[in-house]
């Protein structure tokens, strides 16, 4: 490593060094240089940075180890899916794709617009790649009648590093799924989602990990004019996960919507950060992000809308996080904040935090229902508004959530 | 809507503003007629003053504690804080831009030559007189409108028939203080801050930065280094202080900053209602004001604090006009104690305020209810803070933000629930306008929740339990806002429509807003 590498960060920890001693090693590359440099000008971001003040992930990860190996089974493998998976070591992709979409396993770098701002996804863009995995996955996607596209990070080891970027055609439409397991000590996903004119995509995101593993998923998503995005999250959670998506309206009635539950258990921290600007007339974002915690674990909202000036008039855009704290110990930390330069237009957030309605509770035992399987029951229909968008996959993470709820 | 074909590059030719439909007329109108141009405290005072040494270094701190003959523990704690400021940052995370401060440009201490604090109102110059009298503060009690007779009034009388005493300060030091017989006669200590450290020095050492620490925050320990005057308020128990208490300040000198200390006390069972107004001439530079207030209130002690902030803002191209950068805390330090911000917010060219509460007793309420109006350049970031420590605290929020011209206005709060906040409660309600395409409107909320018994709620949308009892409320013949009050805080009362004073007219055209068309 060269000194000018490691001045780059300043008082690295364990953790720290060994992603500089991970960067050292890949090939010398531009746009991977510049991808790292962008997250290490703050280091792994920290409290005192704004958008982390409650995911310090310098605390967190101190080292970058093996955790103990947690089983979890894949249920978001169906028999229409095309599965790609991502492990510490290794990447496999279906041999035989379908008409409509074109794979490219790139082993180099792409450039990646907003490193600054996601500096974990800058970190992904540059740690991808090495040995047979790709440093970029790029998949074009044209048509509409094609399998959903399956994304799988998982496998033990000490870290998972990818980038994957979609470029959907216009008008095309696909399904997309993302499946986070664990396994490794620190995991970095970058995905980069383009939605041509008219184009239709919906993502829906899994994720479940062990109070050993530190995880971050970057998504940013460009929508052209009249495309529909649509993203379901279910997370349980690490020691500490973030998902983080990034929406940008780009031309005139663009329509996204960020769905996300998250469940955490003691020792889990889910943070769902969201960032979307409304930089074309008359588009139109929904939200609902519910949770729902326990002793000892932590949730973490962080919704931003941003209205341009001149260029956001009529946006139309609602953000609403509600959380359950199951008990006493649990925290929920939120964030529901908008930025707005324009003068015509819709932007409501609300947010709330609380126990279950006492109400609710009375009336279900006074049915004969047990008071474990009321809390689940009514815990169940709380989240269910934000996993309604997940289409065919709703009854799979309905199901999830269920049996977490039973335990 | 934007007036001028889109792009920023003709902004400044943009004459009129095109104002979305469903807006308000009589909004817009007083949100007009608090444009700078209509800014009636623009002008100076020409009084012979005497100045600090330009710039800030420990000489500057010593002239100015030597200048109010302080003791010696003071100076130390003075020159601890300045130590400090030296290594710290200042902030940069508000929404306001403004370009870098010379701190070596200002004169941290200015009074007229004639000296600091008069013995009697008839020593006061004239032309501070004048000043105030211009401004609509009357020092000479008897011109005080209504009524002075009866020194040993009710408190019930004197609710009835409201008189204000006012400490009255002109750059750096308090030059009248009125009613101050009065007030004694009740046991209630009204004087500028100066004399409370020579009168009760066991008092302002106690107190003294135990709501807002020395190392608080850049502003806070800039203003603990260099604090000039301000006033200072203790209420001894039970007192229920028969008069509003108010000061007005008024910066007049060039190249000055203001640097005020107000601490007001308010002992078991007592009530005060303090009111601060804020004026400064129109100068082309920009001025600096960064004053601390510490509110403590003990075991079922009530501080009502309102402030009508009206300092210069800048001409519309945003030039000059005062930097307000006040540190405001409140700690219900008592079991049942309440504090309660009321703050109009019209001038400054850039704001950074948060009046907050610490609610340390059990069962403590704090409120807090802003209007905030920018106009030209004007930038305000501004909210406040409810830390929730004690059990089954309660606290409320309110606070509308009106922006127009090329103005931001941003709400920032935070509302947090400490592990022991057993059944804490808190609404927040915080509403933007837009009049005109060329300014902005923020809101960033925190809610940190760590307790599962806690009630949290923000904005409109609320959990299916208040909606019972709001339902329940309303069907009574409550409006929704009342009974969101009457939920949150077991009472009714618009503490906003409650402002008597001289700043009424002001603050009722303010009033008069409406919020429909609010983008959220």
């Amino acid at each position: 490593m060269t000194t000018a590498l490691r001045d780059l960060i300043t008082n690295p920890n364990a953790a720290e060094l060994e992603l500089l001693a991970r960067y050292g090693m890949l090939p010398e590359d531009a746009r991977r240089a510049r991808a790292f440099e962008a997250f290490a000008k703050e280091d792994l971001p920290h409290r005192r940075i704004e958008g982390w003040r409650w995911t310090d992930v310098k605390a967190a990860l101190q080292v970058i180890e093996t955790p103990p190996r947690i089983t979890v089974a894949d249920t978001l493998i169906t028999d229409n899916a095309l599965v790609f998976t991502f492990t510490p070591t290794g990447f496999t992709w279906p041999e035989d794709l379908p008409e409509g979409i074109r794979v490219l396993a790139k082993p180099e770098a792409q450039a990646f617009g907003g490193a600054e701002t996601m500096p974990l996804g800058a970190l992904a863009a540059a740690l991808s790649g090495g040995g047979k995995r790709p440093g970029t996955l790029m998949i074009e996607v044209a048509g509409t009648d094609l399998p959903r596209l399956h994304f799988q990070f998982s496998g033990a080891g000490e870290a998972n590093f990818a980038r994957i970027q979609i470029l959907v055609r216009p008008g095309a439409f696909v399904a997309v799924s993302e499946s986070y397991l664990g396994g490794a000590g620190f995991t970095a996903s970058l995905l980069e989602y383009s939605l041509q004119k008219g184009a239709v995509l919906s993502r829906t995101v899994y994720q479940r990990a062990s109070t050993a593993e530190v995880l971050a998923s970057t998504a940013s998503v460009q929508l052209d004019e009249g495309a529909a995005y649509t993203q379901t999250t279910l997370a349980f959670g690490a020691k500490l996960a973030r998902l983080e998506t990034r929406v940008s309206h780009q031309q005139a009635g663009a329509k996204a919507t960020l769905n996300a539950a998250y469940l955490c258990a003691a020792g889990h921290h889910a943070d769902i950060t969201t960032d979307v600007r409304h930089g074309a007339p008359a588009c139109v974002t929904r939200q609902v992000t519910k949770g729902a915690v326990l002793d000892g674990g932590r949730g973490v909202f962080q919704g931003k809308f941003l209205v341009p000036r001149n260029v956001g008039q009529k946006t139309d855009a609602d953000m609403q996080h509600n959380a359950l704290l199951l008990e006493e110990g649990a925290e929920v930390f939120a964030k529901p904040e908008l930025e707005i330069y324009a003068d015509d237009v819709e932007c409501a957030h609300g947010n709330t935090s609380g126990a279950l309605d006492a109400n609710q509770m009375f009336y279900m035992r006074q049915r004969g229902i047990a008071e474990d399987e009321a809390r689940a029951l009514l815990t169940e229909a709380f989240i269910a508004e934000a996993l309604e968008t997940a289409g065919d996959l709703e009854d799979v993470l309905r199901e999830q959530a269920r049996a977490w709820l039973a335990r | 809507m934007d007036c001028c074909g889109g792009t920023d590059e003709h902004e400044d030719d943009c004459t009129e503003v095109i104002v979305k439909e469903g807006i308000d007329a009589k909004t817009v109108e007083a949100a007009k007629a608090l444009e700078s141009e209509n800014y009636s405290a623009g002008f100076s005072t020409t009084i012979d003053m005497e100045f600090s040494p330009k710039g800030l270094s420990e000489d500057t701190i010593r002239f100015i504690s030597a200048k109010k003959e302080e003791p010696d523990w003071l100076l130390e704690w003075r020159l601890a804080a300045y130590r400090r400021w030296l290594t710290m940052e200042e902030p940069t995370w508000a929404k306001v831009r403004y370009s870098p401060i010379d701190y070596q440009a200002y004169y941290y201490y200015a009074a007229p030559k004639s000296g600091a604090k008069y013995e009697s109102i008839d020593d006061v110059p004239q032309e501070i007189l004048d000043t105030y009298a211009k401004l609509g503060i009357p020092l000479r009690e008897a011109e005080v409108l209504l009524g002075v007779e009866g020194a040993a009034e009710t408190a019930a009388a004197a609710r009835e028939k409201p008189r204000v005493a006012v400490d009255a300060v002109f750059d750096s030091v308090s030059v009248a203080t009125t009613f101050r017989k009065e007030l004694e006669k009740a046991g209630v200590i009204f004087m500028s801050i100066s004399e409370a450290v020579r009168d009760h020095p066991e008092l302002v050492k106690k107190y003294l930065g135990s709501v807002v620490p020395q190392s608080d925050n850049f502003f806070a320990t800039l203003n603990s280094a260099v604090f000039s005057d301000g006033t200072f308020v203790y209420v001894p128990k039970g007192v229920r202080c028969p008069m509003e208490l108010s000061t007005y300040f008024r910066m007049n000198a060039e190249n000055t900053g203001q640097f005020e200390r107000t601490l007001i006390i308010c002992d078991e069972g007592a009530y005060v209602s303090y009111l601060e107004g804020c004026t400064a001439p129109m100068r082309d530079e920009n001025q600096l004001h960064a004053a601390v207030v510490e509110l403590v209130a003990l075991d079922d002690a009530e501080i009502k604090y309102s402030t009508v902030q009206n300092w210069w803002p800048g001409d519309e191209d945003g030039k000059g006009g005062i930097y307000n950068f006040v540190t405001k805390r409140g700690d219900c330090r008592g079991a049942r104690s309440k504090i309660s911000w009321t703050q109009v917010e019209t001038g400054s060219a850039v704001t950074w305020k948060y009046p907050s509460c610490i609610l340390r007793g059990d069962d403590s309420v704090g409120e807090f209810y802003s209007i905030a109006v920018t106009n030209g350049r004007q930038q305000a970031d501004t909210g406040t803070k409810m830390i929730h420590l004690g059990k089954r605290t309660r606290s409320r929020i309110i606070s509308k933000g009106i922006s127009a011209g090329k103005s931001d206005n941003t709400y920032r709060g935070l509302v947090s629930i400490n592990k022991r906040a057993e059944k804490a409660r808190n609404f927040t309600q915080c509403d933007s306008l837009l009049i005109g395409g060329r300014c902005g409107a923020h809101t960033v909320p925190y809610v940190e929740n760590r307790r599962a018994d806690a009630q949290l709620e923000h904005e409109a949308t609320t959990t299916k339990l208040s909606e019972d009892q709001l339902f329940y409320a309303r069907q009574r013949g409550l409006g929704e806002e009342q009974a969101v009050a009457l939920l949150v805080n077991g009472f009714v009362r618009e503490v906003l429509q409650e402002l008597p004073m001289e700043f009424a007219v002001e603050a009722q055209k303010l009033l008069e807003v409406s919020l429909e068309g609010s983008v959220g």
